[in-house]
């Protein structure tokens, strides 16, 4: 049996203070608030963190958001941390022409937020959008910021989360997202984290979820569904790999899991070996998962071992939904917001008429 | 999660603050916010180090001593992208010589193999310099600590394409493959490499029997056997094309191996043979593949592959249907066979939500 309470307590404790020796992951702060904040709501222990805490939390999640100038780069969206941020600069100091959203920052802060009952009013839609767009590449694919970084699967998948979630797609090129998707479609069946790269689960799930998320699931042929399908499944043994020939993972419990979901193939899988490995990497001392057994856990394999659990209908723990990644609670919450939005700009548009 | 290298900097190490050659610049701390989370008890040095690294960004300084300043930045968190960022802009502006930094770059890699960051920065040096020379050795090096690092993967594969260093790709494969034939990033990179030239039948002939020589010494091995999968369904070939391949499968059966990669390719060959039959309303028996059909996913549901028992249930009663299907008579079902799947899950999402 699962000791929910440890769990959320451990989670807990990094919502607080970190130690030094974790400065290496000072860039993705906000990651982290995600991993421990949806972390507890998927265990149903919110009531856990204070009212007081819960509008720190919101605070300081704005406190990263970016709000570009007029005419300047459209770089909306969220940071992962504060480290630009400054405190009584002198004259004419400004650090503000780095402040770039980050896409897997801008999903998972909008989330913390869904999560904690903010009705998002604050948010700057508009440049969270144009954000996005302004980082899809020429192949499709998005880039994580306006420079600096990267572009592959991981960032599709966190750009269909925020234009989803803030229900707006922009000017962005669904179709031409959709052919970036379609190329990383790997001989074997998997997906790949770009193009001819080796299929993997955790792009696989990023695919299948923007593909889903952007409404596109018909681009894929049944024998491609198919093919995935068998790939997903092949990754089980016991808990599940994220490619062939690699150790298993508790992460790829959510991974594998949650692709198989969003193809309607879970119930395919092997429940009681699954539950074992996840549980067989818990640590019943001090909280948490770890990837293996018998190694020390961290917020990300805990997050992903209990969405892992919660798929298999655990007791005690909330659903979660597949491809937003966040717990239909949340996800209940979120429609309700863009209800109330629907709704103003129909307002809106009367009054116009008027 | 990886800890931070305080300890990387020797002992006659003098902060910032006391450094009489900096003491023009006024440094700037961090504003967290009047309620942080996930906060980071950050060490004297971490703290001293970014406060000056803020300021020198916030006052566009771009000089060597601002250089040397990322260094320490970076040792510190190298998954800080604006240091990387702004570390490239004060190269551009000192005109630094790049085959230095490339030879830095390659020193941080080897310490931080599997970090975004720096391989970003390797490529935007490498494509800056206009010359690959170096990354098939890196990578390779690399891959000599972990022959499956994605990260080294994926530069390797963006160094071959765009500087088109396909030619001596796959003897290094074939050296890794025979090193360790479960190499699934080998594999792919081989596919990836022969698509590159041409998946010609001649070709895929000749890597058909690369494969099967490799399945003779490891039957039981998912990599080798998605591999040959892999290239008959590469083109518009059919499998009766490759009797050999057919005959190495059967023999392979018949001398008693029962490697569930073995039985899964069986099962596929006789549904698609069977399928055949009753698309060129040819006089042969279908039944005669249909029964071996079933035989083979029973036993992969009780015996060989029982992991997976209800998946190999779900691929015998799809073929049951689809046979019956097929028997009826011509197949002039073209519309894509996931439409329901994707209306199912629609539903299932709206229905869960509400
Ligand atoms: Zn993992």
């Amino acid at each position: 049996m699962m000791n929910k309470r440890i769990h959320a307590k451990y989670f807990s404790r990094f919502l607080n203070l970190l130690p030094h020796r974790l400065s290496c992951h000072d860039s993705t702060r906000a990651t982290i608030a995600f991993f421990s904040v949806s972390g507890i709501d998927v265990l149903d222990s919110l009531d856990l963190i204070s009212e007081q805490s819960k509008q720190n939390i919101i605070e300081w999640i704005y406190g990263l958001q970016v709000i570009p100038k007029e005419g300047n780069v459209k770089c909306g969206g969220f940071q992962g941390c504060t480290a630009l941020n400054l405190l009584d600069p002198p004259e004419n100091c400004s650090t503000d022409n780095y402040k770039w959203g980050h896409l897997a920052m801008t999903y998972t802060c909008i989330a913390i937020l869904v999560i904690l009952g903010d009705d998002l009013s604050r948010l700057d839609r508009k440049a969270i959008v144009d954000g996005v767009k302004s980082v899809q590449k020429p192949d499709g694919s998005f880039s994580a910021s306006i420079e600096g970084n990267e572009f592959d699967m991981r960032f599709v998948y966190c750009a269909c989360c925020i234009c989803y979630m803030i229900n707006d797609w922009g000017d962005v090129d669904k179709e031409l997202m959709g052919r970036y998707i379609l190329s990383s479609i790997r001989y074997d069946g998997g997906v790949s984290q770009h193009v001819e790269n080796e299929s993997h689960g955790g792009t696989t799930f990023c695919a299948l979820a923007a593909l889903q998320l952007s409404d596109q699931m018909h681009l894929l042929t049944s024998k491609q569904l198919e093919k995935v399908k068998r790939w997903l499944l092949f990754r089980q043994d016991g808990g599940f790999q994220g490619r062939p020939n690699k150790p298993i993972d508790t992460c790829y419990s959510f991974w594998i899991g949650s692709a198989l979901k969003i193809i309607d193939a879970f119930e395919l899988s092997n429940f009681k070996e699954n539950r074992e490995y996840i549980l067989s990497c818990q640590d019943i001392v001090v909280g948490g998962f770890s990837k293996w057994s018998g190694t020390t856990s961290d917020p990300f394999h805990t997050y992903f071992g209990l969405c892992g659990l919660s798929f298999l209908r655990e007791p005690g723990l909330l659903d979660v939904m597949p491809s937003l990644n966040i717990s239909m609670r949340a996800y209940e919450r979120l429609k309700s917001i863009h209800k109330v939005w629907d709704l103003n700009s129909q307002m809106e548009v009367q009054l116009n008429i008027e | 999660m990886s800890d931070s290298s305080d300890e990387e900097f020797n002992e006659g190490y003098v902060m910032y603050r006391h450094r009489r050659e900096w003491s023009d610049v006024h440094p700037i701390k961090q504003n967290d916010g009047k309620n942080p989370i996930v906060a980071i008890a950050y060490s004297e040095r971490f703290l001293d180090v970014y406060d000056y690294f803020r300021a020198i960004l916030a006052t566009q300084e771009k000089s060597e001593r601002a250089l040397e300043l990322t260094n320490d930045a970076l040792k510190l968190n190298a998954a800080n992208y604006t240091v990387w960022q702004y570390r490239r802009e004060i190269i551009k502006a000192l005109k630094k010589d790049l085959y230095e930094e490339l030879n830095y770059i390659a020193d941080v890699i080897e310490d931080n193999p599997k970090n975004y960051q720096v391989w970003h920065h390797r490529r935007v040096i490498v494509e800056w310099l206009n010359d690959p020379s170096e990354e098939l050795l890196l990578t390779e090096k690399i891959l000599d600590l972990d022959a499956k690092n994605y990260h080294a993967w994926q530069h390797r594969q963006w160094a071959i394409e765009t500087f088109s260093l396909y030619d001596n790709e796959l003897a290094y494969i074939d050296k890794l493959l025979s090193a360790d034939v479960r190499n699934n990033s080998a594999w792919n990179q081989r596919f990836f490499i022969l698509k590159h030239m041409g998946l010609t039948l001649e070709t895929v002939q000749r890597e058909i029997h690369y494969a099967i020589n490799r399945i003779r010494l490891v039957k039981n091995n998912e990599s080798s056997w998605n591999y040959l999968k892999g290239l008959l369904e590469s083109g518009d070939f059919q499998i009766s094309q490759f009797p050999d391949v057919e005959a190495f499968t059967e023999d392979l059966y018949n001398s008693g191996n029962r490697a569930p990669y073995l039985l899964a390719f069986l099962v596929d060959m006789y549904i698609e043979k069977t399928l055949h039959i009753y698309e060129t309303n040819s006089y042969d028996d279908p039944e005669i593949f249909a029964r071996k059909v079933y035989e083979i996913c029973d036993m992969l549901a009780n015996h060989y592959d029982t992991i997976r028992y209800k998946y190999w249930k779900y691929i015998s009663q799809k073929f049951r249907t689809e046979k019956e299907r097929a028997k009826v008579g011509p197949n002039n079902d073209d519309t894509p066979a996931n439409e329901e799947a994707t209306n199912s899950e629609e539903q299932k999402l709206n229905g869960e939500a509400n």
